[in-house]
Formats: C-alpha cells, sequence, structure tokens
C-alpha cells in the first residue's frame, strides 16, 4: 500500500520480536516449551536423556523436567516405536528421536504396519499422537546410515505425515506445532543446517493468510521455480541469487510438508514462472521429485515452457563422506539443470 | 565448552604400549579432522596418529622418548559445548562457488 493517504489509517505490524538462535537451539526450544505445556507430552531416544542427544537438541531438558519425561532408551530402535505405540494408547503424546536416519530401518515395522494404522484399524479409537525426530539427510561428513534420505518412503505409508523444515524459524514453529497433531508426523530433521543460525519470529509462523500445514515461498521471482525442503532449501536459495546476476529472475519454494505435499501452493507458483526444477538428496528413482513433478504437470500442462526437471542425488547407497559433495546436488548440478530448462524448445 | 580426551588407542594386535617420537601439534593449536597429531613408536612400526576430530588441543600427555600406555590420555581437545559427542564433521558456511553461467532468452509474453 503505498497510496499516501491511507498511510495513516494503516494499523501497521509492530516490528517483529525476533531472536537469533541455531536450529539446534529452536528446536531445543520448541521441545522444552512443548513439555511445559503439555504435561503428557515424554521424550526419549539413545543418548536424549543425560547427554541431551548426540546433536544436542535435547540438551538440559532432562534436568529440567525430570528423568520421568526426558529419558535414555537402549539402543534399539524398534524399541524406541514399538514403545511410543503403548504409550500413544495410554494417552500419552511422545515424542521419540531416531538418532540417524539410517536407523530408522529396524523401526519400519512398529513405523509402518503400527504407529501408521492403528487409528484407521481402531476405527479412531486409538490415535497416534507421535512426533517422530529423525536428524536426516547428509552433509556432515558422517559414516553409513548417517546421511540418507527417507522422505519418499514415509511419504508413501498411509497414515503417515511427513515435514521438514528449513532454517531455525521454520524448525521452532513446525516441531511446536507437529507436536500438537492428533496423528504420527516423522519431523526430518536436516542435520547439516543445525548449527546454521538465523532469525526466529517466536511470536509468529507466517505472514496472515499462510497455513502452517502449506508450503512456503522463500524468494519471490518471475522466470523459474525452484522446489526443495530440508538442507536444500538454503542452497537453491544460494543458487536463486547466481542466477539473478545472469538475469534470470528464480522463485524459491519451500514445501515443507512432503506428506501431504501443498499441491496449490505449487500451481500458484509454476503458473506465474511456467518453469520448474524441483532438488533432492534423494535418489532419483521413486524419488519426491517425481511426485512434485506430477503434481506441477497436472496442474500447470498448458502454461509449463519445458518438462519439469529433477536435479536429484544418484541411484547408489549413500556414499561415504569424501564423496558426498559428488553426490549431493550442488550449485552447479543446479544451475545446469536450470539451464536444461531455460534452453529447452517444444517440437 | 567442554574438553575431549582421546586415548592412545591400540595401533596393532594386542600391543600394549607406545613411544612418542615427535608430536605434531602443540597446545593451542585448532586441528582438523585426520590431521596428523603424533608421531609414536610400537614394537612393530612407527606411525602417525591422525586427529579423530577437528578441536583446539588443550594438552598432550608425553615428550619424544616416553611410553604410553594403551587406555592412558594421549591428547584433549576442546569443542564448542553444541558441537561435543557429535558423530561427523561441523558443515563450513563458505561463500557459494559457481562455473556455470545461465543464458537465455526469454519471452515475456
Amino acid at each position: 500500500m503505498s497510496n499516501s493517504i491511507l498511510e495513516g489509517a494503516l494499523i501497521v505490524e509492530s516490528p517483529a520480536a525476533t531472536t537469533v538462535m541455531s536450529m539446534q537451539q529452536a528446536l531445543n526450544r520448541a521441545l522444552d516449551e512443548v513439555l511445559a505445556e503439555n504435561p503428557k507430552t515424554l521424550i526419549f531416544g539413545e543418548d536424549c536423556g543425560r547427554l541431551g542427544g548426540v546433536f544436542r537438541i535435547t540438551d538440559g531438558l532432562q534436568a529440567k523436567h525430570g528423568e520421568q519425561r526426558v529419558f535414555d532408551t537402549p539402543l534399539a530402535e524398534s524399541g524406541i516405536l514399538g514403545m511410543s505405540v503403548g504409550l500413544a494408547m495410554a494417552g500419552f503424546h511422545p515424542i521419540p528421536e531416531v538418532q540417524f536416519d539410517g536407523f530408522a530401518y529396524p523401526a519400519i515395522n512398529q513405523i509402518v504396519c503400527q504407529i501408521a494404522r492403528m487409528n484407521y484399524r481402531s476405527r479412531g479409537t486409538l490415535p497416534m499422537p507421535i512426533t517422530l525426530r529423525v536428524p536426516s539427510f547428509g552433509g556432515i561428513r558422517a559414516p553409513e546410515h548417517h546421511g540418507e534420505s527417507l522422505e519418499a518412503l514415509f511419504a508413501h505409508v498411509p497414515g503417515l505425515k511427513v515435514v521438514s523444515p528449513s532454517n531455525p524459524h521454520e524448525a521452532y514453529h513446525l516441531l511446536k506445532y507437529a507436536a500438537t497433531r492428533p496423528d504420527p508426523v516423522i519431523f526430518m530433521e536436516p542435520k547439516s543446517r543445525y548449527w546454521q543460525k538465523g532469525e526466529v519470529d517466536l511470536a509468529r509462523h507466517d505472514a496472515a493468510g499462510g497455513s502452517p500445514t502449506g508450503a512456503k515461498v522463500m524468494r519471490e521471482g518471475r522466470h523459474l521455480t525452484l522446489v526443495a525442503w530440508g538442507a536444500m532449501v538454503a542452497r537453491c536459495l544460494q543458487v536463486a541469487e547466481l542466477a539473478a546476476e545472469d538475469g534470470i529472475d528464480i522463485e524459491v519454494l519451500d514445501l515443507r510438508w512432503l506428506k501431504p505435499i501443498d499441491a496449490a501452493a505449487l500451481a500458484a507458483s509454476v503458473r506465474k514462472t511456467r518453469r520448474a526444477v524441483v532438488v533432492h538428496e534423494a535418489p532419483l528413482t521413486s524419488g519426491l521429485g517425481a511426485e512434485v513433478a506430477q503434481l506441477i504437470t497436472q496442474s500447470c500442462f498448458d502454461t509449463l515452457r519445458a518438462p519439469v526437471e529433477r536435479v536429484t542425488g544418484f541411484d547408489v547407497p549413500y556414499p561415504s563422506g569424501d564423496l558426498e559433495d559428488e553426490y549431493i546436488p550442488n550449485i552447479d548440478r543446479i544451475l545446469f539443470g536450470i539451464q536444461r530448462v531455460l534452453e529447452y524448445k517444444r517440437g | 565448552m567442554a574438553e575431549i580426551s582421546f586415548p592412545l588407542p591400540d595401533l596393532g594386535e594386542g600391543l600394549i604400549e607406545a613411544t612418542v617420537l615427535e608430536w605434531l601439534v602443540a597446545p593451542g593449536d585448532q586441528v582438523e579432522r585426520n590431521q596428523p597429531l603424533v608421531e609414536v613408536e610400537t614394537t612393530k612400526s612407527a606411525v602417525e596418529l591422525p586427529s579423530p576430530q577437528a578441536g583446539k588441543v588443550v594438552r598432550i600427555h608425553g615428550g619424544p622418548g616416553d611410553k604410553i600406555n594403551v587406555g592412558e590420555p594421549l591428547i584433549v581437545f576442546e569443542v564448542p559445548d553444541n558441537t561435543a559427542g557429535i558423530v561427523g564433521t561441523v558443515p563450513k558456511e563458505e561463500a557459494p562457488k559457481r562455473r556455470v553461467r545461465l543464458s537465455a532468452v526469454l519471452d515475456e509474453d
């Protein structure tokens, strides 16, 4: 509203009370508040109690809230998630942690066959208000099973919701929101972004009209939409700045929720830009990029200037740390994907 | 800040001690993961020990010629509280690098 006559009448929002913190601190604060607000909340997992988690996400929570509510478990993921089922049946709101993505596999039976289905199986009498925190994706030079991207696996299971925050502000608000849901949520924390600081507005998640279950435009642009989630959002924002040097105006859409996907946000963005590239760390084949590409094609088929491109990891097991820079989509691979879309000619 | 102690590992099969030949780092040094820390000699060979982690060196144990038993403290690191106990390495924030340039004739209809 640039009309000077109206300016005096506008209700100007007070400046946002933002705090600068890392994603570690944002998640820790969110968990602290959830424990304080909901006496049914329990937090547990390997090293979550006394140590405070290998990434310090639960640091200090046991000392503050007690060993009955924040505690260590044996090194047995099937037990951690099996126990979560029983606790949820008994009326608790568990927030278990699987220490690393690759260790969710031993608990797949509990997640897929119990947690995802119990509400359906019991005709809604046994909801599973479980928020499973999974430090996810690569980028920290860790050994095998510490850099994997399981979003497509979880998104394929009816009954689960899947979300991944891209920065400290999203981490704080999405975790607090997930912890209040009556359904199981897989909360994928991008571990390579744990330490980067960012501004967090503790009072408000999104601008007016935004939905905590929707995608979020992180940068507006006219020529092409980059779709990403988790750690790849920050990289796509870097790519957008570089593309601007070449006169290409890129919109970056943070999908946030990977199940269900905000199809309306994809449609709105790509109807405007008419070109799209989806970026993820997970392998290409049957990755979530295929789902995103289909949703865009479905809604924007007649306005698309080129097929939706995917820039992803490769169809190989996640490599050792020395090779992960070759595996994870880097700036040049994303720029190549953008160039392929820009130079596409019909017919 | 947290301190993490790294004990002398068993460098062979059943070795019980090693002799310090030369320290390659000193207290106060910032070291990277896999950076050579010290050259030691066992009854089998002389080897350089790579650092198990990044951090600032707080203390080193034993000077040239001193024997250290397997399992006894060799070196103590100081690491920020938020990285203590982590598996892997905290990624560095680097300025974005590119080689690919974009070129396009965009129709603005």
